[in-house]
């Protein structure tokens, strides 16, 4: 049995050596800390931070679903939060240690999916519309011009089904959280339509491919659209004319942490104004804190595709969590269009 | 068409098919433009790579796990190669025969259902031995191939032999047959650790939070479409295998 | 001698049993179970996720899955004899070619599949060269269909064909070859009528090894398909993460093995008892 004994303790060296310092395991979106926030926050509480990103909501519930994923503070949007808050994922804030929720914009303060901020804390919002490159005249500004003969091989739509579902459904003229079976079967067909002209099903992977030319148009998240026209001057973002999505991306606390209170230190730090501004002048993205915004330089703070003036605003709907069949449905004919 | 003339060319044509591709990439992970207009050598993207923590975490974890995962597998596989060596025992090959043949995503999806039906009893997460289990359970069945091959060429009577002379089954074992079996053990070892650093099917859904290789790394810079660090990274796995390898086999000769 | 027999066993039988049949189990079991509402699974047990193959939504799939691994195959095999048999018939640098031909497939198999998707792009040097040499004006759409799947899957299991061919070739008698070209047939005859006919055990042995890896492909449809030309091994693998329907992802998968058993069993059914 000697072999048996070499090998457990062999992986037991391969898991040694790891600090004894507090570690605290961190899943965000990309882009959303800027260079010194991981290690500032690791300099003023000792403790060590595992931080890891994640590109669509699916990669991350796979892997939190089952309740020993091992990371403590995640990044679901916003219609996530119910349903995760249901199966049991989410442990419940204490105010007592996030002081900095005042920081936070009114409506994020008692946002429509946790009216008392008992479950989330807001961090990052946006809108899905589409980012094209200028070359294409004219120029796609409503979803159905995604449908266009003259984008395929050129177009990517993104891997959520939350937002390709949703632009087919607005295509349609329908409600973007629908529920009712035959408008998402009517959604589906024109999904299914649309995949010939697909390039592939894209998340922020596409904008490096858009950036190097190799798609000219895709449905993207605002964020991520800016960070690409500041890479390129040939590329626009526009705000689909039939309605766009609108999400939060929030910080919660996941029930299996065993460290509920860093966690809850972190969430902290990022709702401080100096640190949430950091982050939205690196990463180029919107963030749900008033006083960060007020700190922005000019340019950020008044960019028309982070924060759009309230005629666009108008036309977004927020992304809805849904009845649980409606969920099976959607998921359900998610994978039937991906298979197709 | 004269054939003597006709098959060289056509071996010659599938050579560059096989080699060309690896070729063209390390070629370009030295351009300097990340783009395919040539700009002139330059070890920029090498330079870029080392620079890059996430990367040089992600090698470390693949040759740690690798490493550890050989060494289990050569020592469990050539164990049991012995075993089957003078009798059958159908179970356990046909199970082994089975894990061979399986399909990569069908050995590593039940893997992580079985975790995650032992996690509701066991307090334990995904993570760095997770990883090494499933490597080695799957290498185990190469080994045996390897080293069952092996052991056709060596000579059965030279451990009864020793066995008659007063050595204990282990003692023949250790010095008579073991050393026989060495370059064989060299060879599965070799191969074991190749499937086991390149691997991505397994290692991406049983993976925990600290446990990402650079196949994981290389597969999601891949996705993200142009990276010419992914080149230079790539250069240096096939040189490093490649030489590995080499090794190996001049080891095995001598 | 029983015992050390048995404690070199012992190792090997806990692995399996508790790593890979215990494991296959588990997934046989969830294939009988529902999908919860948002992922995981429990009561009430149902066939249901087997009946749902029978859609034509997955009838699809599958029949994708076997032509694209025929296909692949095929070429596979095209590609191969003409090179098994130059090496066998090369002498003295029998041994050097057969590193060449194994040398790549040492390599990383992501790096050969990545160095594909960096040849193949809209930007990537195939068609660079073709513009610049004037062949096209646009770029063509190399990557992310079917065909760069084959491509790439040819690419990758090549070596898996060649080396069971030229084993076979390598033992094969010349004599018999010699007969033949006493008897008046030309080189290319007598690779026709006799070469191939006795070397049919190496050609089903290579076709096995290349053709059930691709049957259950999942990284060269993903990368080199752009998720598109979904294949068994893919839709396995969604439904055990994005899709989260365990069920449905374990049903599949023991179908797949089901597939794998069966084409085995058909073609090679003393092969196990060479190996193990």
């Amino acid at each position: 049995m000697r072999r048996r004994e070499l090998l457990v303790a062999m992986t037991g060296l391969a898991g040694c050596g790891r600090e004894p310092r507090r570690r605290l395991n961190v899943f965000n979106w990309s882009s959303y800390v800027a260079k010194d926030t991981i290690p500032g926050f690791e300099r003023e509480s000792g403790v060590e931070v595992r931080y890891s990103i994640y590109e669509s909501n699916e990669e991350m519930l796979a892997k939190v679903f089952g309740g020993n994923s091992g990371w403590d503070v995640v990044f679901p949007s916003s219609h996530l939060i119910g349903p995760m808050r249901e199966n049991g994922l989410l442990a419940p804030l204490q105010h007592r240690w996030l002081d900095q929720l005042g920081n936070l914009e009114d409506r994020f303060q008692s946002p429509p999916w946790d009216r008392n901020l008992e479950w989330c804390v807001p961090y990052m919002w946006g809108s899905t519309g589409i980012l094209y490159n200028k070359k294409l005249q004219p120029p796609p500004l409503s979803w159905a011009d995604l449908w266009d003969e003259r984008l395929r091989g050129k177009l990517t739509m993104l891997d959520d089904p939350t937002d390709a579902i949703g632009a087919g459904l607005q295509k349609l003229g329908l409600p973007l959280n629908s529920v009712d079976p035959e408008q998402l079967e009517q959604a589906k067909l024109e999904l299914i339509h649309q995949k010939r002209l697909v390039r592939a099903y894209l998340n922020a992977e596409a904008r490096d491919q858009m950036v190097s030319g190799d798609v000219v148009a895709a449905q993207m998240w605002a964020t991520t659209a800016q960070q690409g026209m500041e890479a390129s001057r040939e590329l626009a973002f526009a705000f689909p004319k039939e309605g766009f999505a609108l999400y939060a991306d929030c910080g919660v606390v996941l029930r299996e942490s065993k460290s509920v209170q860093t966690a809850h230190d972190f969430l902290n730090y990022l709702t401080r104004s100096a640190v949430g501004c950091a982050v939205a002048v690196e990463g180029k993205t919107a963030t749900a804190n008033a006083k960060a915004r007020m700190l922005l330089p000019e340019a950020n703070r008044n960019n028309e595709v982070l924060y759009p003036p309230a005629s666009v605003l108008a036309r977004g709907v927020w992304v809805e969590a849904l009845p649980a069949d409606g969920q099976r449905k959607r998921d359900r004919i998610w994978t039937e269009i991906k298979s197709d | 068409m004269n054939m003597k003339r006709a098959l060289p060319v056509i071996a010659a044509l599938v050579f560059t098919f096989l080699h060309l591709p690896l070729v063209v990439l390390m070629m370009f992970s030295l351009n300097e433009s990340r783009f395919t207009v040539w700009e002139g050598i330059s070890l920029r993207w090498y330079r870029e790579l080392f620079a890059d923590a996430r990367m040089m975490e992600a090698t470390w974890n693949s040759l740690l796990i690798a490493a550890v995962a050989t060494i289990a597998a050569t020592v469990i596989g050539t164990g049991c190669a012995y075993g089957l060596w003078k009798r059958r025992a159908p179970l356990l090959s046909g199970s082994l025969y089975l894990s061979l043949v399986t399909p990569e995503i069908v050995t590593g999806v039940s893997t992580l259902a079985f975790y995650q039906f032992l996690f509701r009893y066991m307090d334990f997460r995904l993570g760095m031995h997770t990883v090494i289990l499933a490597h080695v359970a799957f290498s185990v069945a190469f080994v045996v191939v390897v080293v069952k091959a092996r052991l056709k060429t060596v000579d059965g009577s030279l451990e009864e032999a020793a066995m008659d002379l007063g050595a204990t089954h282990w003692g023949a074992f250790w010095r008579v047959t073991l050393p026989a079996l060495a370059p064989g053990m060299a060879a599965a070892a070799l191969l074991a650790f190749t499937i086991s650093f390149d691997d991505y099917v397994i290692t991406s859904l049983v993976a925990g939070v600290d446990t990402e290789t650079l196949p994981m790394v290389i597969y999601a810079m891949a996705r993200r479409g142009v990276n010419p660090a992914v080149n230079a990274i790539s250069a240096l796995i096939v040189a490093g295998l490649g030489i590995f390898i080499l090794l190996a086999e001049r080891l095995q000769e001598s | 001698m029983r015992a050390l027999r048995f404690w070199m066993l012992a190792p090997t039988r806990a692995l399996m049993g508790g790593l890979f049949l215990a494991p296959l189990l588990i997934i046989a079991a969830y294939s009988f179970l529902t999908r919860g509402t948002y992922g995981g699974q429990g009561a009430p047990w149902t066939v249901e996720n087997y009946t749902r193959l029978a859609d034509s939504l997955y009838t699809v799939i599958l029949a994708r899955s076997f032509w694209i691994a025929g296909l692949s195959t095929l070429f596979c095999l095209l590609l191969a004899f003409p090179l098994a048999l130059f090496i066998a018939q090369s002498g003295r640098r029998k041994n050097l070619y057969l590193h060449l031909v194994m040398l790549p497939f040492w390599t990383s198999f992501l790096v050969r599949t990545y160095a594909w998707m960096f040849l193949l792009r809209d930007t990537g040097l195939v068609n660079t060269v073709l513009q610049w040499t004037g062949v096209i004006s646009e770029p063509l759409p190399l990557l992310y269909n079917e065909a760069a799947v084959v491509l790439g899957l040819v690419y990758g299991y090549l070596p898996f064909m060649v080396l069971p061919i030229f084993s076979v070739l390598d033992r094969l008698d010349k004599a018999l070859l010699e007969a033949a070209s006493d008897l008046g047939a030309t080189p290319w005859k007598s690779v026709w009528l006799v070469t191939i006919p006795l070397s049919m055990p190496g050609i089903v042995g290579g076709c096995v090894l290349v053709f059930i890896p691709c049957l259950g492909a999942y990284l060269t449809p993903d990368l080199l398909g752009g998720g598109k030309s979904i294949m068994i091994g893919n839709l396995v693998q969604s439904q055990f993460t994005s899709a989260r329907d365990w069920p449905f992802g374990s049903a599949i998968s023991l179908v797949l093995m089901a597939l794998v058993m069966l084409v085995m069993w058909v073609l090679q059914r003393r092969q196990k008892e060479d190996l193990l």
